[in-house]
């Protein structure tokens, strides 16, 4: 494996291709990122009784998060600290306890180990229970997205969405907030996880041309764009936050991929919530309430305000991902707006979706052509807009004019580096603070 | 042949020539769709009430029943007459890049079991099916399940009204389900 300084360079605009294939560059990122970044689980609306949970993985790691008694919230390792068993088979439910198959050792739905067969007869009660719980992990919530760390000394959540949050907080802050709509969809693509990452932090690029078939037939705002021919830097911007997360936003479009009906009762909805929204938010984040996003919150939880598909790319190896896909929406609409919203956001990035195709394809091809050992030596080029960038007084970050733009997608790369660097979050603290003033 | 036998009784299996007229259709439908004569398929195929449904289901135990949260039916389809025109409309545009050059399928339609609908001129059938897809030079993927299907009889010709796919997987192990089945 080449030096960090290698693979990643020019601020985060050049790649080397090995990062998208190699084997070891893909064990440095399950020990370097996917072992210490805060990682997208589930959502409070999932899980919202006693004893709900989700099975999900963090990294290639199974975990399982359950909501407890007092109303908090636990995740632990899906596997018996016994002989290394899975002790949820099921990918969610209401539990009271994991019982394992193998030898029936049971567990807590707050992973402790409460019950051992046979404790008296066969261990002669000389058995540690309180030691042998499920290896419990870190979880925290932000305004209701439930996320975990394996990492004892990584920041607090909020710390980690460092400027992120702010402009989230331009959806999320709306009264009631927002929620997950699932159960997820689950598919695959034989992809490394940054090629889709990338894609949602950044690519308003391949919008026009990827998906022209679907703008096409879709019509609406975006249907200009088809081909390339037409558009105008001023119709949006990026924005990368030195954590690494950042997005890319079309102005007054959020409703734009809802063609038909639903397009205009949601148009209609987000009329009639934005002077609430200016009210608590303020002008500037009401404007980003009535936009489009594409955005990732590093390093594999990706979304599209407006279309309101909510994604987790989690990685299989270095050239496979299941992705998870749920739908958005804020929890005070109406149920008939929630389910045209729901069922817009299968017919566009669902598994059977017209846009996801289009995707899943490039996404795919993106990561195969590395297989070439000569192609493997060559690097890629992300330059587009490259010193831009600017500080804004209000917008935490880095801000850029124009969503079709590379910045963002830099960004990603440049904390990817930092992060394989194996720096400590003090480090990468200082860094965070030279880099929003770059 | 009596009239006796080709009866509508609701939930009643159908005679050999009804079961005839259905596996045919299903056989020919299939074709159609192999050789994507998809404008022939929403003309004379189908109906324009159709409901066309791809859900999906969760990996539950059997003893916990009990829908958590804000869980719902997510379909993977879920489609009207429109919104499969929709779908046909996008092959047409020339821009699909996915699929030129054209992705080969196979659909193999198997165990056909047929019984008299609830509605006159309907029946109900259950297939089971193998959906083989292949992509330029080497990339494949066979998919498995079951269609229920509501058929009804317009004009003397079987058109499908209703399907619902159930695919045998809970993660697709494919990168889409971009194809109807």
């Amino acid at each position: 494996m080449k030096a960090i300084k290698q693979l990643i360079q020019q601020d985060g605009a050049i790649q080397d291709r090995s990062i998208y294939w190699d084997e070891e560059v893909y064990q440095k990122e399950m020990e370097h990122i996917f072992a210490r970044c805060w990682l997208f689980l589930t959502h409070d609306s999932v899980i919202p009784e006693t004893g709900d949970y989700q099975v999900t993985t963090m990294g290639e790691d199974n975990v399982i998060v359950a909501r407890q008694k007092d109303g908090g919230l636990k995740a632990f390792l899906n596997s018996c600290t016994h002989r290394g068993n899975y002790v949820c088979f099921s990918e969610g439910g209401n539990a009271r306890s994991f019982v394992c198959p193998y030898h029936g050792w049971a567990f807590g739905i707050d992973g402790a180990l409460d019950d051992v067969p046979l404790e008296e007869q066969a261990y002669f009660n000389d058995i540690d229970k309180k030691s042998l719980g499920l290896r419990q992990i870190r979880v925290e919530s932000y305004k209701g997205f439930i996320f975990g760390t394996f990492d004892e000394e990584a920041p607090s959540l909020i710390d980690y969405l460092g400027g992120m949050a702010w402009y989230m907080d331009s959806f999320m802050d709306v009264p009631g907030g927002m929620e997950l709509i699932g159960p997820p969809m689950k598919s695959i693509l034989n992809c490394n996880w940054k090629n889709p990452s990338e894609n949602f932090v950044g690519d308003g690029y391949h919008v026009g041309w990827a998906h022209a078939s679907a703008l096409q037939i879709a019509g609406g705002a975006l249907e200009k764009m088809k081909g390339l021919n037409d558009y105008d830097p001023a119709s949006g911007l990026q924005v990368t936050v030195p954590e690494g997360h950042g997005f890319g936003v079309i102005w007054d479009a959020a409703a734009a991929l809802h063609p038909g009906p639903p397009g205009v009762a949601y148009q209609k909805w987000l009329d009639k919530r934005s002077p609430a929204v200016r009210e608590i938010v303020g002008e500037t984040r009401e404007k980003f309430y009535n936009g489009h996003w594409d955005a990732t919150i590093f390093p594999n939880c990706s979304f599209l305000y407006g279309t309101n598909t909510f994604k987790v790319w989690q990685p299989r190896g270095p050239r496979e991902i299941e992705v998870f896909t749920w739908t958005l929406v804020e929890k005070e609409m109406p149920e008939e707006l929630k389910q045209m919203i729901h069922a817009d956001n299968m017919l566009t990035f669902g598994t059977a979706g017209i846009l996801e195709s289009d995707d899943g394809e490039n996404f795919e091809n993106c990561t195969h052509s590395n297989r070439g050992y000569s192609t493997r030596q060559g690097s890629l080029y992300l330059g587009m807009a490259k010193g831009r960038e600017r500080t804004d007084p209000e917008m935490p970050g880095l801000v850029s004019d124009g969503w079709v733009n590379e910045s963002s997608t830099r960004g990603m790369y440049r904390r990817w580096a930092e992060l394989m660097e194996g720096r400590s979050w003090d480090e990468l603290s200082k860094t965070a603070k030279t880099d929003s003033q770059a | 042949m009596s009239a006796e036998i080709n009866q509508h009784v609701a939930g009643k299996t159908v005679n050999h020539i009804i079961h005839f007229e259905v596996a045919q259709f299903l056989t020919r439908e299939a074709r159609a769709l192999d050789e994507e004569r998809y404008h022939e398929w929403l003309d004379e195929m189908i109906t324009k009430d159709i409901s066309y449904q791809l859900p999906t289901e969760e990996v539950r135990y059997r003893r916990d029943k009990k829908v958590i949260g804000t869980a719902q039916t997510t379909y993977l389809y879920n489609d009207s007459y429109e919104v499969l025109c929709m779908r046909v409309a996008r092959f047409d545009t020339g821009f699909l890049w996915a699929e030129d050059p054209p992705i080969r399928i196979r659909r193999y339609i198997t165990n056909v079991d047929a019984s008299w609908a609830d509605t006159p001129d309907e029946v109900d059938v259950w297939s089971n099916f193998i959906v083989y897809r292949s992509r330029g030079q080497r990339d494949d993927s066979t998919m498995y399940g079951r269609r229920k299907d509501r058929l009804r009889k317009v004009d003397g010709t079987w058109r499908l009204a209703a399907r619902v796919i159930t695919l045998d997987q809970r993660v697709i192990l494919d990168k889409n389900v971009h194809c109807f089945f």
